[in-house]
């Protein structure tokens, strides 16, 4: 409830700044309160209230330390990249407290994805966090930013009310297994009935919800909104979109998935869908990146490779779910500094275009060393921990002897570091047309920068005690894991 | 009572067919209007409610919002665009009744493939529904104009109730949901009138594809 209060003040607020400063307090403070439940789960076991309809289990607070990473980096950043249009005045007052108020409500919108047990509710945090991130594209009304909404509001809640239909079929399923009323849908309850569900109607329930859901996790085919929403909204706002808004979609397809393995009792049906959407995404997402010529339509087509990799994760299941929980995380620490560095470097050059931005490690030494840092971390070079997790899964697929899966997920891996590596080697070190002098930087935005890089280094070579207890344990509520 | 739902479900599918048929934008909210009235008329007709005076009370909502609300709003923003009428469909009015009773036959097929727990007097019922869903979608993906989208939202959107009517009558909570859908109607309506959003937006145009690049 703390972040819709706090987005109720923040509209209040008359000077920009102090907005941006606020937006970044208010969620430190409510990521302490999450990170303090998310410890109280994993100390005594699940946590609920308010009736059953709220729950704490280690896959929510899995996805709940992740969530809060990506809102505190970008809340951070958030001041340092509107500072230039704060003092010319792009940025008024009333669009920082606006911004401010659909900050907090997207978050708070995030937060009952992730914290309710009934899948309706569920629902209604998917459509909430589908109206506030549209404004938040926006904040700059351009024309492409505009129809980037537009584009991002039709196909979503087209998405939204097929995931409906899925969680109304699910309802009916519910028959069979004779629970009644309002508290059949509550997540624990379902699993409880189990196999008592009806089969046939959890599986066209489950279909819905995939489609459903997937279209806003960007499950290819369905991500066509995301390439545009993504490069059309400011640097934060990308962040929290690739960052997390597509891991809560994800998050509501992986809490079905069980739901699906014990009504079809385990034959994989649910799970080989989601093998072929991880597959599928990875893929289309490789041929779009080697002819891609814009930076932000970069990082947001490999967002959908990496979404396409957790699904595949998760749907390989067992130690794949492990490592499609991690993936999660160390996707969740880099993609915001990529996108953090991208913004910069587009407000500096004042382009997006791949093939104007040369010596950028030069011109802009933070931002440019950043970007390509991360970019080298996202494709999977070795020490990084997204080089730990690719290989998790890629060793939990041969382990079950899915070869051909194996196969085309190396060679779209493969695609993607080879395009990526040419972009890199083009933005790092092709001369500039007209030299000019370095931006000048400031020691916090490159605190901001570097400790989530060194974070993923250290994730690479080595994984905490705690971490790895958390995975397991939210992998086992996927199932699959002996 | 089960003649009076009968009625409203065959009402139902003409306003599906005159939406898929006519260009006039004027013509089409007037339509949609209809269609969402005898829509929240459904639950009232269905006779094997228990909860009668909830379901009374969450229809006359329903009623008020696409009967009165919705209709309202989308005259105003058509007001203030310049757009009265779709001028060229990227799918042509003849071809769009075709596929509107490809789908009426569609959905009646599906209807008798799948095997669901309907609490209803009419078998009409969820032939109806799926074929609204699926002529709903076709007006999202065939027409050009963004209010053109919006009603077609409405009747997907419609189509969504009347399933969630047949499927699970005891749970009226998640039919209460469903309306919460309408409030992507309003901030649609709403971005057309704030944004001035009457330009055509080519999602699946070709031509579009390469202007994105990639």
């Amino acid at each position: 409830m703390a972040p819709l209060m706090l987005g109720g003040i923040s509209l209040l607020l008359r000077s920009a700044r102090t907005a941006l400063r606020f937006c970044a307090a208010g969620t430190l403070a409510t990521a302490a309160l999450a990170g303090f439940a998310a410890l109280e789960v994993l100390r005594n076991g699940p946590a609920e209230s308010a009736g059953g309809w709220l729950m704490l289990d280690a896959l929510s607070a899995h996805h709940l330390l992740a969530m809060m990473t990506v809102f505190c980096l970008s809340a951070l950043f958030a001041i340092g990249y509107f500072r230039d249009e704060v003092l010319d005045g792009r940025l008024t007052p009333k669009m920082a407290g606006r911004y401010g108020g659909l900050w907090f409500g997207s978050l708070a919108a995030m937060m009952l994805v992730l914290l309710s047990n009934s899948l309706g509710m569920m629902w209604v945090g998917v459509e909430a966090s589908t109206l506030m991130t549209a404004f938040l594209i926006c904040i700059h009304a351009s024309p492409g930013a505009l129809e980037a909404m537009w584009k991002y509001l039709l196909m979503c809640s087209v998405g939204v009310a097929a995931a409906f239909t899925g969680i109304l079929l699910v309802a009916a399923a519910t028959g069979a297994a004779g629970l009644h009323g309002v508290d059949a849908l509550l997540w624990t309850n379902l699993m409880e009935a189990g196999s008592r569900l009806n089969p046939g109607l959890v599986k066209a329930g489950f279909i819905f919800i995939v489609i459903g859901y997937g279209t806003k996790a960007g499950l290819a085919p369905l991500h066509n909104w995301l390439p545009d929403a993504h490069s059309q909204a400011p640097a934060p706002v990308s962040a929290v979109f690739s960052g997390f808004l597509l891991n809560a979609a994800l998050y509501c397809i992986l809490r079905c998935l069980p739901l699906v393995e014990a009504a079809t009792g385990g034959t994989g049906w649910g799970r080989d869908i989601l093998v072929f959407f991880g597959l599928f995404s990875i893929l289309v997402a490789a041929a779009f990146i080697v002819m891609q010529r814009d930076i932000k339509r970069l990082l947001a087509y490999s967002s959908v490779e990496h979404i396409g990799i957790m699904a595949l994760g998760a749907g390989i299941g067992g130690a794949g779910a492990v490592a499609a929980l991690f993936h999660l995380i160390n996707h969740s620490i880099c993609k915001p500094i990529a996108f953090f560095c991208a913004g910069r470097i587009g407000q500096i050059y004042g382009t997006h275009d791949l093939a104007r931005l040369t010596m950028i490690m030069r011109r802009a030494p933070v931002w440019g060393a950043g970007l390509i840092v991360s970019l080298l971390a996202l494709v999977g070079v070795a020490p990084f921990s997204i080089f730990l997790s690719e290989f998790l899964v890629l060793k939990a697929a041969v382990d079950r002897s899915m070869y051909v899966a194996a196969g085309l997920f190396l060679l779209g891996l493969g695609v993607v570091f080879i395009a990526v590596l040419r972009h890199i080697i083009t933005m790092a070190w092709r001369p500039e047309e007209q030299p000019s002098a370095p931006i000048k930087f400031s020691a916090a935005e490159a605190l901001l920068i570097f400790i989530p890089l060194g974070v993923m280094l250290a994730l690479g070579v080595w994984v905490p005690e705690t971490l790895l207890d958390i995975l397991n344990r939210a992998a086992q509520i996927l199932g699959g894991l002996s | 009572m089960s003649i009076l739902l009968d009625t409203l479900l065959v009402t139902l599918i003409i306003t599906c067919f005159l939406l898929l048929g006519s260009s006039r934008l004027g013509a089409c909210i007037r339509i949609s209007a209809l269609q969402g009235v005898v829509t929240g008329m459904l639950p009232m007709a269905l006779e094997d409610c228990s909860l009668l005076s909830y379901v009374t009370a969450l229809g006359i909502a329903v009623i008020g919002l696409k009967g009165y609300v919705f209709p309202r709003l989308l005259f105003s923003a058509l007001r203030e665009s310049d757009t009265s009428r779709e001028v060229q469909p990227f799918i042509g009015y003849m071809a769009s009744l075709f596929f509107g009773i490809l789908f009426l036959l569609g959905a009646f097929w599906l209807d008798t493939r799948l095997d669901l727990p309907v609490h209803s007097s009419s078998s009409l019922l969820v032939p109806v529904a799926f074929s609204l869903m699926c002529s709903g979608l076709f007006l999202i993906v065939a027409r050009r104009t963004a209010m053109n989208q919006v009603i077609g939202y409405l009747v997907l959107e419609n189509g969504i109730y009347c399933f969630g009517l047949a499927v699970v009558s005891g749970m009226p909570l998640l039919l209460e949901l469903g309306v919460l859908m309408d409030i992507f109607v309003a901030v649609f309506v709403m971005g057309i009138a704030i944004y001035h959003i009457n330009r055509e937006f080519d999602h699946i145009d070709a031509d579009r594809l390469s202007a994105l690049k990639g």
